[in-house]
């Protein structure tokens, strides 16, 4: 891949040296994951509202607001040029750290345990879904300058910190799935960048010492111990009851077959015996409905989602561009996996959204942010010869 | 930026796509019937629909057992808030004492039965209690709850329920169980996680069968009356027990079944086991005099000899045996006398029967015993006996003729004898004694009871032994005089034997099986009673002794035959 040389001047829409044409299989793939996700969000409330007394369709409603503000999101940051996000970069990342503050002060909201919103203005606010995109754009930003094919020491020191700092206010919540995104997503742009292998072994050492000392701080809670060696054996009396929900999703999706029950026939899911199945388990709704065929769908879906944000990385104009794409990518991939293999008891329970799909308003509009800005590089991409 | 290095991070993420894909295909694919199974496993459950056990109905259709919905009371002792004055307050009116309440209300348990089985006012004014002094974390239950509305009336013959299903264990109740009981129905029901009923879901119902409904022969009024007879007669003679047995001569049906010493079924907890035996099926003893009967009933049947026939008696009848003679004894006479046989059933002659018997020989004699229904159990009633008798060609040819003859060697229950007595009354056909009259299903179709009969004499032979019993309470010599009703004619036979100890294998010096058994009103017999008591001793007030079944069991027949011919409108017969 040739490198353009490095770009004094801010380049404008007006600027451009190509018509800025959209990557058609990335849009479409992320239109249907979340039309699928607005009809699954929808088939997981329905009946505990109808036997609620209430409209069927208020979750869903207010899950289809928020894509469509994900999709203005999505073209509005297609439409803004890495330069400028890169301007933007340290704003983001001092904005993430303060709101992430705040979670912890008076002003954060407690759910089930974990301290993640803030209240402000009409709807909660979840700061980490942003935090993860700042990292991206921190790392690339530091990354992306200069380092030419090769990552010094201070590189690493320095990505540790920027990753750090957000870390331990997230660790405070807290919400281990997203301190691993952090760590997933800085290696994998650290790697891209071109890190030695001697300095990745380090950091995956490092990891690995960094996880073993928080768990044997005593620093994690009781759920998410639980949790844990549940899953690594789930014989032990409290697998039944820190297991349950995954036995249950496992349960749900194995039973919808090769072709589903059909939507709205979910015995499993649209009787809750899943919990959480428009959020975190909405895989679950998927897997029972719509059985292997849909499930595959969905998964080739976002596969064709993150094949495609990684062309764009192999394709961006520049460093910074390129890095973004590739923390995207690794920050999707790292999702899908974690939560639908959490879905099929392939992993622990970590709390991760499915992205596009889950509800919950942060998580869309931040997923959707992200991928406008990988797309964005895609369209702004290197001429090709022949082109 | 290394081209190789992006290559590497896209086929990590290919490696992590598969992943997914295996997991998707293991479990939507390959195991997807096991996973359907279970969440359907989890969404079904079987449910048992209660089958109501049915009642055990005296003739008149009155509830002898019956079950009806009690309270259970049920507490959360983690919702409690103060244990002991909860405890406090409950404690006078539950069966648990204070300190078993404060221990269970301080544990963490959530699940606790402080009393079961609350029926009627007691239950609606345990909960007004509960309501009134506020007290929390209590929970009511409804369950069945078998109860015996007449106490101990006929309580060895109903028998009763126990354990945690309510099963019979006793008498009828277990006899009967299966047809009692019913079928428990069952409903499968898929259910979401709240326990509500899934609308689309898997439903099957198969209804329960209630029990069904004995309606016995019994009359209560009899039944009553006997009991009441008996347990005064065991007061007055000391017997350590006794039954009653009252037949209807035309249907062989029990219209009572009465046991002394007796218990009540709804609290029998301090009663002791053997009294739960229903000794009118169950005590298996020698008749004595009462079967001298047959052998007179036989020989006349046979043409052998009439009631006209005189023998000469002698006092002693003498078996010359090794090392010592057996000898038969006549009571009240010292000379050899001629007698009839009608005298001889009034004097109730050993000798004479004897005499009558070396006639008829063993082997007709043995007919005429089984063809009476001795040695066999009618399996009708619950712990029956079959008795014993051996068949003829085992008897041994010096004594046991003779001592058949007098209503030895020959065992039998109660109810058996009173079988002999109503097959004479009945002009000499032979009715199943039997108690349970019909059984009433569920869907109310009714199995009646089938009669069993079978011919043991002629109705001319039969009558003359019903002129002959008579001639034992009317005759001056007759031992059976006490047994005499006002404005009835009354026939019957005394009987008093040695009580055989099976576990010394002797005969007890001092003790007696005293009976009575008889029929009235002669002119048309309708009802037969028969009385044993095991051991009465001591004199009545006429100084007499109560060892003789025509002392003491005697005035008991009298007692109860009358207040069955007046229950059941029996006409007078005499003056």
């Amino acid at each position: 891949m040739a490198l353009t040389a490095e770009r004094t001047e801010p380049i404008s829409i007006l600027q451009r040296e190509r018509p800025l044409r959209p990557d058609l299989m990335l849009v479409l793939s992320f239109l249907a994951l979340s039309a699928i996700g607005i009809v699954m969000v929808y088939t997981a409330t329905a009946p505990a509202l109808e036997l609620a007394g209430a409209d069927t369709a208020t979750t869903m409603r207010r899950h289809a607001i928020f894509v469509m503000i994900g999709v203005a999101v999505f073209i509005v940051a297609s439409l803004i040029d890495q330069r400028a996000l890169l301007s933007l970069t340290p704003i983001a990342y001092l904005g993430s750290l303060v709101a992430l503050f705040l979670v912890l002060t008076p002003l954060g909201t407690e759910f089930n345990g974990a301290r993640r919103w803030v209240d402000i203005g009409p709807l909660p606010f979840q700061p980490s879904e942003f935090a993860k995109i700042a990292v991206v754009l921190a790392l690339a930003a530091l990354l992306g300058n200069g380092t030419a094919g090769k990552v010094r020491w201070d590189h690493i020191a320095r990505a540790i910190v920027l990753v750090g700092l957000p870390a331990v206010l997230i660790f405070r919540q807290p919400d281990l799935g997203t301190m691993l995104v952090f760590g997933f997503v800085a290696v994998a742009m650290l790697f891209a960048s071109g890190t030695t292998w001697r300095q990745l072994a380090f950091l995956v050492i490092a990891a690995t010492v960094g996880a073993v000392g928080i768990f044997r701080a005593g620093a994690l809670r009781t759920f998410q111990i639980q949790r844990l060696t549940a899953f690594l054996d789930p014989s032990e009396d409290l697998a039944a009851s820190a297991l349950y929900n995954q036995i249950q999703s496992e349960i749900a999706i194995g039973s919808g077959g090769f072709f589903g029950k059909g939507l709205g026939q979910g015995t499993q899911t649209n009787l809750s015996f899943v919990p959480e199945q428009e959020s975190d388990f909405i895989f679950t709704a998927v897997g029972e409905q719509l059985g292997f065929i849909g499930g595959t769908i969905v998964i080739a879906l976002f596969g064709v989602l993150v094949w495609r944000v990684l062309v764009a990385a192999v394709n961006g104009r520049d460093r910074f561009g390129q890095l973004v794409a590739v923390g995207v990518a690794g920050m999707l991939m790292f999702h899908v996996f974690v939560n639908i293999g959490m879905t099929m008891r392939l992993v622990p329970v970590t709390g991760l959204p499915l992205p596009f799909m889950s509800a919950g308003g942060t998580a869309f509009i931040a997923f959707s942010l992200a991928l406008g800005m990988a797309h964005s590089v895609w369209m702004r991409r290197s001429p090709v010869p022949g082109e | 930026m290394p081209d190789v290095r992006l290559a590497l991070v896209g086929a990590f993420f290919v490696l992590v796509w598969l992943g997914i894909g295996v997991r998707l295909v293991d479990v939507q694919a390959l195991n997807a019937d096991a996973y359907a199974d279970r969440g359907f496993e989890q969404r079904v459950r079987q449910e048992e629909l209660v089958a109501v056990r049915g009642s055990i109905l005296d003739r008149d259709h009155q509830a002898i057992a019956t079950s009806v919905d009690a309270l259970t009371v049920i507490a959360d002792p983690t919702l409690i808030v103060d244990d002991v004055a909860t405890a406090q307050l409950l404690a006078p009116l539950v069966s648990r004492t204070e300190d078993e309440l404060i221990d269970a209300f301080a544990s963490d348990r959530r699940y606790y039965v402080v009393q079961r089985g609350l029926t009627g006012d007691e239950a609606e004014s345990f909960k007004l209690y509960v309501t009134a002094n506020n007290i929390k974390g209590l929970f009511y239950a409804t369950e069945p709850k078998r109860i015996y509305p007449f106490a101990s009336l006929a309580s060895q013959l109903v028998g009763f329920v126990g354990g945690d299903e309510g099963r019979g264990i006793e008498g009828l109740e277990y006899r009967y169980d299966e047809e009692l009981a019913g079928v428990p129905g069952r409903q499968v029901v898929e259910r979401d996680p709240y326990g509500n009923p899934i609308p689309q879901g898997h439903h099957t119902v198969e209804d329960a069968v209630h029990g069904s409904d004995l309606v016995l022969t019994i009359d209560s009024q009899i039944q009553f009356t006997a009991e009441k007879m008996l347990e005064e007669a065991l007061l007055d003679t000391g017997a350590r027990s006794g039954s009653v047995v009252v037949l209807d001569v035309q249907t062989g049906g029990v219209l009572a079944m009465a046991n002394a010493p007796t218990f009540d079924p709804n609290n029998r907890r301090h009663a002791q086991p053997w009294i739960f035996r229903n000794g009118a099926v169950a005590n298996v003893y020698e008749p004595g005099s009462t079967l001298k009967v047959v052998t007179v009933a036989a020989a006349i049947e046979e043409g052998i000899v009439e009631p006209s026939t005189v023998f000469d008696v002698p006092p002693e009848y003498v078996i010359p045996l090794e090392p010592e003679p057996k000898i038969y004894q006549d009571v009240g006479h010292e000379d050899t006398l001629a007698m009839s046989v009608g005298e001889i059933v009034a004097r109730s002659s050993n000798v004479g029967t004897i005499l009558i018997q070396s006639l008829l020989g063993n082997e007709t004699h043995h007919e005429y015993l089984a063809s009476f229904g001795l040695g066999t159990s009618t399996g009708e009633f619950p712990a029956e006996s079959a008795g014993s008798l051996e068949d003829a060609t085992d008897w041994c040819v010096s004594t046991c003729g003779p001592s058949t003859a007098i209503g030895y060697r020959v065992g039998v229950t109660p109810l058996q004898m009173a079988g002999v007595f109503a097959t004479i009354a009945n002009d000499g056909v032979w009715m199943e004694p039997h108690v349970v009259d019909a059984v009433i299903h569920d869907d109310l179709t009714v199995d009646e009871y089938e009669p069993v009969s079978r011919p043991v004499l002629s109705k001319a032979t039969a009558q003359i032994l019903q002129r002959l019993l008579m001639g034992v309470v009317v005759s001056e010599e007759g031992t059976g005089w006490r047994a005499a009703i006002a404005g009835y004619t009354v026939g019957g036979k005394t009987g008093t034997t040695e009580k055989y100890l099976p576990d010394q294998g002797a005969y007890s010096e001092t003790d007696r099986i005293a009976s009575f058994i008889g029929m009235a009103p002669i002119s048309d017999p309708r009802i037969v009673v028969a009385v044993v008591l095991d051991s009465p001793h001591g004199e009545n007030e006429d100084g007499d002794d109560l060892k003789f079944g025509g002392v003491s069991a005697a005035p008991v027949f009298a007692a109860v035959m009358e207040a069955a011919l007046h229950d059941l409108g029996v006409p007078p017969d005499a003056p």
